[in-house]
């Protein structure tokens, strides 16, 4: 539990896959604008703080980082300028980042790691492009192209290591197959920009998009042609939208309007846009959301605030 | 830096579009087409006189430099050559040359253009003349063009300026008419230049060190621009000779670089000069215009003849002004002449982005500079007379050459710029040009591939 402030505007906050109390805070200077941009990894202490582990600078901001599934002191982080940088913790500073990618051609900003491959991972980017990338190669591996506007969010099935989805500013969200050229699904999720998308981590056939209209909406790919339901609570575009790792039907939610909503997907309240809990602790945007898979409940915040929250889902972030 | 920035406020602002409720698939939104739109609009009209290419020699020292021994026919012959190759324009459609030339005997010099035309493999179906406004010349030769075309003269102009001051030097040549000195103004007319750029100098108050240091800006503009390849690709080499004052012998060469910069410049070297107009006067060798030999031209048509041609369009000729001040300081002429410019343009001065003012002396452009507020960043990027040289009659096409390929290397940051100088015998011209405004050449319509299924079977594809 506790909070801590970060120098810069965060942008993402993510649980470490192999150290409980680890976060990794990605932040960009001037709300991501213009400016610098810091990666940091903070461990929760057992008396309720937050201790800085590591910090590294980058030239211009980062808008996303994600922890290797494959080396537990490894992060990747995605900036401003198109690259992913790579860190590891294990290293003295002076040797991070230990590399970069560059290869988009406009802000990189999300990152997602293969949790069944653990050798992969996925850039989206500004420049309309979803990158695949390993470790081992010096290059991407694979380029998918087909949205025609940004894509804000990647994210891997978790039950189907070859399949991953991408929520674009062209209202699609289309869902990608490593063993397929185009895409396997092309579902126009909403009439404005979708800004975030996710799996359900229990029924690989289930996803949920947020958007700009300030909806989140519930998908399931086999009849795609019409929502499984509408959660409209939010009062701007929603930044984020997260499943459960431990519950197949709770739905973490943040937003342009601060607050970071807790949704039960199968509840009536839920379709009426009532969340199980909504929480305003933040003073800017909030767009950083994460969940803890190693502690069940654990969750943290993220917000332009530059603020970084961690508390448990059943009660509320406490100062 | 700045544009990224706006680029990810422009992505962002877009997920705050007002969403709404209910009518989830249509939009309303304001007209955004307003006076600040991102899309611009511009007037291109058919009948614009444009530029469609405007070239130069090297400018070299009068007396010492490499092009000393150049006659003007060959100097404008290998300009006409060059334009006529690179436009692919057919020599017969051009409807007249006009060429500045100032010292060169009048009659004798008209002759030497025609002869030029035709050396340059132009026929005799095209006339030549020459026209005279002392250092406007090349200018108003560009700017009798302008006007001629859009008088429907003609539709193809070739208009430019050469002078060769190492065959023929500043001098008048007779008596002096007695009466000159009962009128003051006729008097003024017979001042030195320097002399009148020391008027200017004392009159408003342009010490020797303000002088001096415009001298080392210009030569440091002028190096730098030569260093970065800024004038390659408005320099026509010029394959010529050379001439061994004693011998004879006639030794062949090619000229392609400016001789007058001197990089190496400083105050120091600057201060050792003497005044020579005036008794501890200001105005020395250092910070005035170089005597020089060059050439320049400028090939215009309406922008309808350019479009079906398929050339690309330098600059389009917006307005022109001559105008009349004190000869006894005749140095203020862009002063005068470029707001008068300006304002037929339908301009403000800040409306303007670069300007090429022709430092005839260092007294004289600092002066205009000064009285008209401009930024002195958006004057003679690339150095001015002091560095490059004042060919005359060439000085007017010169500059235009220079602004325009200036202006085409800003892109979209330079959208109007200005030609001017002050002219002996108290004048003063300036003309407006505008660059850019052509459709973009970049184009996102992507060829479909396969069989056209989603058109109809008589649609054109």
């Amino acid at each position: 539990m506790g909070r801590c402030r970060t120098a810069f505007n965060a942008y993402s906050v993510k649980f470490s896959p192999f150290f409980e109390g680890r976060i990794a805070v990605a932040t960009a200077q001037n709300f991501g604008i213009i400016g610098n941009g810091k990666q940091h990894v903070f461990e929760m202490t057992p008396a309720g703080g937050m201790l800085e582990v590591a910090q590294y600078d980058t030239a211009d901001g980062l808008y996303d980082c994600a922890w290797s599934e494959a080396n537990e002191n490894v992060l990747v982080a995605a900036s401003g300028d198109g690259s992913i940088k790579v860190y590891d913790t294990a290293l003295p500073p002076h040797a991070n980042p230990v590399r970069g990618f560059k290869e988009h051609r406009h802000e990189c900003c999300s990152l997602a790691w293969n949790t069944g491959k653990r050798d992969l991972f996925l850039s989206s980017s500004w420049d309309d492009t979803v990158k695949l990338w390993s470790l081992n190669a010096p290059a991407s591996l694979r380029t998918f192209a087909g949205h025609t506007y940004c894509v804000y969010h990647v994210a891997w099935n978790p039950q189907q290591p070859e399949v991953f989805l991408s929520a674009s500013g062209d209202t699609t969200v289309r869902v990608w197959d490593l063993r397929q050229p185009a895409p396997t699904l092309v579902l126009p999720a909403h009439a404005y920009e979708v800004l975030a998308a996710d799996w359900c981590k229990y029924n690989d056939c289930l996803l949920a998009t947020g958007s700009v209209d300030k909806t989140i909406k519930l998908w399931d790919v086999r009849a795609p042609g019409r929502e499984m339901a509408v959660l409209a609570g939010h009062s701007y575009a929603v930044r984020r939208v997260l499943f459960s790792p431990h519950a197949g039907n709770l739905l973490m939610s943040c937003s342009y309007d601060m607050t970071v909503k807790l949704w039960d997907t199968a509840s009536p309240q839920a379709a009426q846009g009532l969340p199980l809990r909504s929480w305003d602790h933040h003073s800017e945007f909030a767009v950083g959301i994460d969940f803890s898979s190693l502690r069940e409940g654990l969750v943290a915040s993220a917000g332009w605030d530059e603020s970084v929250w961690v508390w448990d889902q059943r009660g509320f972030p406490s100062p | 830096m700045e544009s990224s920035a706006q680029a990810r406020l422009a992505v962002l602002s877009r997920q705050f579009a007002p969403v709404a409720e209910g009518v989830q698939s249509l939009s309303l939104q304001t007209c955004s087409a307003g006076d600040s739109a991102a899309y611009e609009r511009r007037n291109t009209a058919d009948d614009d006189v444009v530029i469609v290419a405007s070239l130069r020699t090297p400018l070299t020292k009068a007396k010492r430099g490499g092009l000393r021994d150049t006659d003007a026919a060959d100097l404008l012959s290998t300009l006409f050559k060059a334009v006529l190759e690179r436009t692919g324009v057919e020599p017969q459609a051009i409807g007249d040359i006009v060429i500045g030339s100032v010292l060169g005997p009048s009659s004798q010099r008209a002759n030497e253009c025609r002869i030029a035309s035709f050396f340059a493999g132009i026929p005799d179906v095209v006339p030549v003349r020459t026209v005279n406004r002392q250092c406007s010349s090349g200018l108003q030769a560009i700017a009798d063009v302008a006007a001629a075309i859009k008088a429907g003269f003609y539709t193809v102009g070739l208009a430019g300026g050469v002078e060769t001051m190492s065959s023929n030097p500043m001098a008048w040549e007779g008596g002096i008419n007695p009466r000159v000195s009962e009128f003051p103004d006729a008097a003024s007319c017979m001042l030195p230049m320097g002399v009148t750029s020391e008027n200017v100098a004392a009159k408003y108050g342009v010490d020797r060190k303000t002088q001096d240091e415009f001298a080392v800006r210009s030569h440091k503009k002028a190096a730098a621009a030569r260093a970065a390849g800024k004038f390659k690709d408005e320099i026509v080499p010029v394959a010529t000779k050379l001439v061994d004052p004693k011998t004879g012998a006639e030794t062949k060469v090619t000229i392609s670089e400016d001789d007058g910069i001197r990089a190496s410049t400083t105050m120091e070297t600057l201060g050792a000069l003497k005044a020579v107009f005036k008794k501890n006067g200001t105005t020395t060798a250092g910070n005035s215009s170089q005597v020089t030999d060059g050439a320049a031209v400028a090939l215009m048509m309406t922008r309808a003849e350019a479009v079906r041609r398929g050339l690309p369009i330098l600059g389009v000729f917006r307005s022109f002004a001559a105008v009349g001040v004190d000869p006894a300081i005749m140095g203020v002429g862009p002063a005068v002449a470029i707001p008068a410019a300006v304002a037929r343009a339908g301009l403000t001065l800040d409306d303007i982005d670069v300007f090429e003012i022709n430092e005839a002396f260092a007294s004289q452009a600092f002066y205009s500079i000064t009285k008209l507020g401009l930024d002195e960043a958006k004057v003679n990027p690339n150095g001015g007379a002091i560095a490059l040289g004042h060919p005359l009659g060439a000085t007017g096409a010169r500059c235009t050459a220079t602004l325009l390929h200036e202006m085409r290397r800003r892109g979209r940051a330079a959208r109007f710029g200005v030609v001017s100088m002050c002219i002996g015998s108290g004048m003063g011209a300036a003309a407006v040009y505008e660059v850019g405004g052509e459709t973009d050449p970049l184009s996102t319509a992507r060829a479909v591939e396969g069989p056209q299924q989603l058109l109809s079977k008589d649609a054109v594809v």
